[in-house]
């Protein structure tokens, strides 16, 4: 008997795949409402009745059809990889769309269990599913489930492991399509399985048979390998011209049609229509918010509320645990001295102790309030909505609104929100968002921006950068449109319905946020502080000081001290300003030293981590390309913007 | 599938019988799609996400200045860009009932 089993999560976008694939390992993969989350499959482990368990979460899809990314993923996951048992998550609110996905994992005879999901949304819009009767008709188990809340979980892993144990599981479940369709499929069926058996062994033949029908890219491509390939392919293309003929239709989008009007009789058979849906909260919220002249101020609104009260909630805090650490360095001076020489008391002072301090107060302050209002914004749904309003003017430079997503993840961090760009369709539109989403100040600039210019300029001065942000974003976003070659794709997404965010899942992602960033940002702050110190002390850092001073003071205006920051600011935005407070008092730097400085840092080079997230996604090229564009930005529009400060001070 | 808005269906059935563009309904209008323009691939992914031909769609909202619409099909609410709305045809919903 086996004990190790493979279980993969497929369904639709935004279903709450995730969030089982959190129930069921523990783990914290990425959730929100919004379609696109998953770009890649996740895997956990889980432990249930003695046996292992791998999961494996598969980016979303509405169809297996070769055309994203994400449907490549799933569908070579499910084909090729054939776990043992696929849990095909459906959201009871949107039935019929959600069996389409269905019948094509039972073309592909997956072994498979229903999660009839958001049983309490589909109770909201007044609808009753009859799990038991959907069950009949998809002839596999039908489990409804409330993942969010966790209720049906561990019956859907009791089937799911029934399922995979099942011996009758090769049984033929392939849905019967309408009579002439059905006639079609069977005689290609019947071709394939004679003429390439080889292919018939890898894959279910009625699976390549329909796929050949609906001209499927990927398998076309992949028969031209056989010996009959050609024959078989001939075969099934004439067929299809004969299917096109008849419904004056490509034949992909016939046997869509076919899926559909399955999907659309099952649902009708298996639904019941309880109470008429009133207006909610939701439908009103979702009227105002969307609503063609009010969501544009409510959306700026919210912009600018957000900013502020993360500056005010920020800057409290900040000073609050600048108060509390206020007196460590001399504590830990006075503590150790008598035991150490006194140049290693001021590396681990100045070095460690200080960095952490630094870390703590100017960092935490304003990055934690982001993550909690960001987790908000995910959790409740308004962020495709945005996305709605923001299509036209995503337009102007080439995108469409789905863009707008992945810009304001860009404002937590730009790493998930390059990654993010995968949401878009095509290779240009990919590559255009990541270069504008680079250009967006992550919540690591916002530190230097609210944390220096905010804090001792004033909250307008910050502002304004950011509004100068998104102004050369559109302006860099349109050059880089008219320059790329290739036609812009529109707007095509679905817009899923408000949910009230849940308190629990919002700090569960911000403290597993934080903790990545604490993981990851506190060692790099470190480490940098010490180095900062120990080239103070040795010496080394008048000579890179003089070095710089050209640039940094010759044309930027700058203190010749911001340039080592500027240099380890590479491996984390933050440290900048860090490593500036080290070096210099902050409150000694004059105003228009503090707006360059935060303008520098928020535009030029993105992080190290982001460079290898945009080297992965686009190759070295287009990634060393982003980042040299963004240095030679920085450091020109620095210099104009210290010129031009000047005249107006004078 | 609702049938709310049958009175203003009725009133416009006199108008062109021709099909008109998903992007040409008005807010609250239903129609009919008889069939989507343009490359095959977005042909396609309409038709997965539900907008195959002989579906009732209902327009519910549309942003000024040529913006997308959203629109609600087979229960679920879709942004179009206006481009791609353009390009799918509908005739008015009433023919099923009259015709």
């Amino acid at each position: 008997m086996v004990s190790q089993l493979r279980i993969a999560l497929a369904g639709n976008a935004n279903v709450g795949k995730s969030v089982i694939f959190n129930q069921l390992t523990g783990l914290n993969q990425t959730t929100g409402n919004w379609p696109g989350k998953t770009v890649e499959k996740a895997e956990g482990t889980l432990y249930f009745k003695g046996y292992t368990i791998r999961v494996v979460d598969l980016p979303g899809t509405y169809s297996l059809s070769a055309f994203s990314i994400e449907e490549i993923v799933a569908r070579d996951y499910i084909a090729i990889e054939k776990p043992d048992v696929v849990i095909n998550v459906i959201d009871a609110s949107a039935l019929e769309r959600n069996l389409y996905l269905t019948q094509q994992l039972l073309e592909l005879e997956a072994p498979l269990v229903v999660s009839l999901n958001q049983v309490d949304l589909a109770a909201k819009k007044g609808l009753k599913i009859d799990a038991e009767k959907l069950s009949a008709l998809l002839s596999v188990p039908v489990v409804p489930t409330v993942a969010v809340a966790g209720s049906g979980i561990s019956e859907l892993l009791s089937a799911a492991v029934s399922v995979a144990f099942d011996e009758k599981k090769v049984q033929v479940r392939g849905v019967k399509f309408g009579e002439e369709i059905e006639r079609k499929v069977e005689l290609v069926e019947k071709f394939v399985a004679a003429e390439i058996p080889d292919l018939a062994a890898v894959y279910p033949v009625r699976w390549v048979a329909i796929k050949l029908l609906e001209k499927d890219q990927d398998l076309t491509s992949k028969l031209s390998s056989y010996k009959h390939g050609k024959k078989v392919l001939d075969f099934a293309y004439d067929l299809a011209a004969d299917l096109e003929k008849l419904h004056g239709e490509p034949s992909p989008i016939v046997i869509a049609s076919e899926r559909y009007s399955i999907a659309s009789k099952w649902a009708k058979e298996t639904t019941t229509v309880e109470t008429p849906p009133k207006a909610s909260l939701e439908h009103r919220l979702d009227a105002v918010t969307t609503h063609k002249v009010l969501g544009y101020p409510i959306l700026a609104g919210m912009v600018i509320s957000i900013f502020a009260l993360i500056f005010i909630g920020g800057n409290y805090l900040s000073d609050a645990l600048n108060y509390l650490f206020a007196n460590l360095a001399a504590y830990v001076d006075v503590a150790l001295s008598p035991f150490l020489p006194s140049f290693a008391v001021d590396l681990l002072n100045k070095g460690i102790v200080s960095g952490v301090v630094a870390g703590v107060t100017i960092v935490l302050p304003y990055i934690v309030p982001f993550y909690l209002i960001l987790a908000m914004l995910e959790d409740s749904g308004y962020l495709p909505r945005a996305a709605f309003l923001m299509d036209n003017l995503m337009h102007k430079i080439g995108l469409h609104g789905k863009a707008f997503i992945p810009l304001i993840l860009g404002y937590g961090c730009s790493v998930p929100a390059c990654i993010g760009c995968r949401i878009m369709e095509t290779e240009r539109e990919r590559f255009l968002a990541a270069f504008v989403v680079v250009l967006i100040p992550c919540a690591a600039r916002t530190v230097v921006i609210l944390g220096l210019v905010g804090k001792y300029v004033g909250l307008h001065a910050a502002l304004a950068l950011y509004a100068f942000d998104l102004i050369l974003v559109f302006v860099l976003g349109r050059i880089a449109f008219k320059v790329l070659p290739g036609e812009p794709v529109g707007l095509i997404m679905e817009i899923p319905p408000y949910r009230k965010p849940s308190l629990k899942s919002m700090f569960v992602k911000t403290w597993a946020r934080t903790k990545e960033f604490v993981y990851s940002a506190f060692p790099i702050i470190v480490v940098g502080s010490v180095a900062i110190e120990t080239l103070a002390l040795s010496g080394v850092l008048q000579h890179v000081v003089y070095a710089g001073s050209p640039l940094l003071e010759g044309w930027l205006g700058l203190r010749a001290e911001a340039g080592a920051p500027l240099i380890f600011g590479i491996l984390r935005k933050e440290l900048t300003l860090v490593l500036l407070s080290e070096t210099v008092a902050l409150d000694s730097l004059t105003a228009v030293q503090m707006i360059v400085f935060a303008l520098v840092v928020m535009i030029y080079i993105p992080c190290l981590a982001t460079i290898a997230a945009c080297k992965r996604e686009f190759g070295w090229r287009k990634a060393l390309a982003i980042t040299f564009i963004d240095i030679a930005l920085a450091f020109l529009l620095g210099g104009i913007a210290f010129r031009l400060l000047q005249m107006v001070r004078l | 599938m609702e049938f709310r808005h049958r009175r203003r269906r009725k009133q416009r059935s006199f108008c062109a019988e021709r099909p008109s563009s998903l992007a040409e309904l008005q807010e609250g209008e239903t129609g009919v799609v008889v069939s989507a323009s343009g490359g095959l691939g977005l042909v396609r992914r309409l038709a997965e996400m539900g907008l195959t031909p002989g579906v009732e769609v209902k327009l519910l909202r549309k942003c000024p200045l040529r913006g997308p619409v959203e629109i609600e099909v087979r229960g679920v609410c879709l942004a179009l860009g206006c481009g791609v709305a353009s390009k799918v045809l509908v005739k008015p919903a009433k023919e099923e009932q009259d015709g």
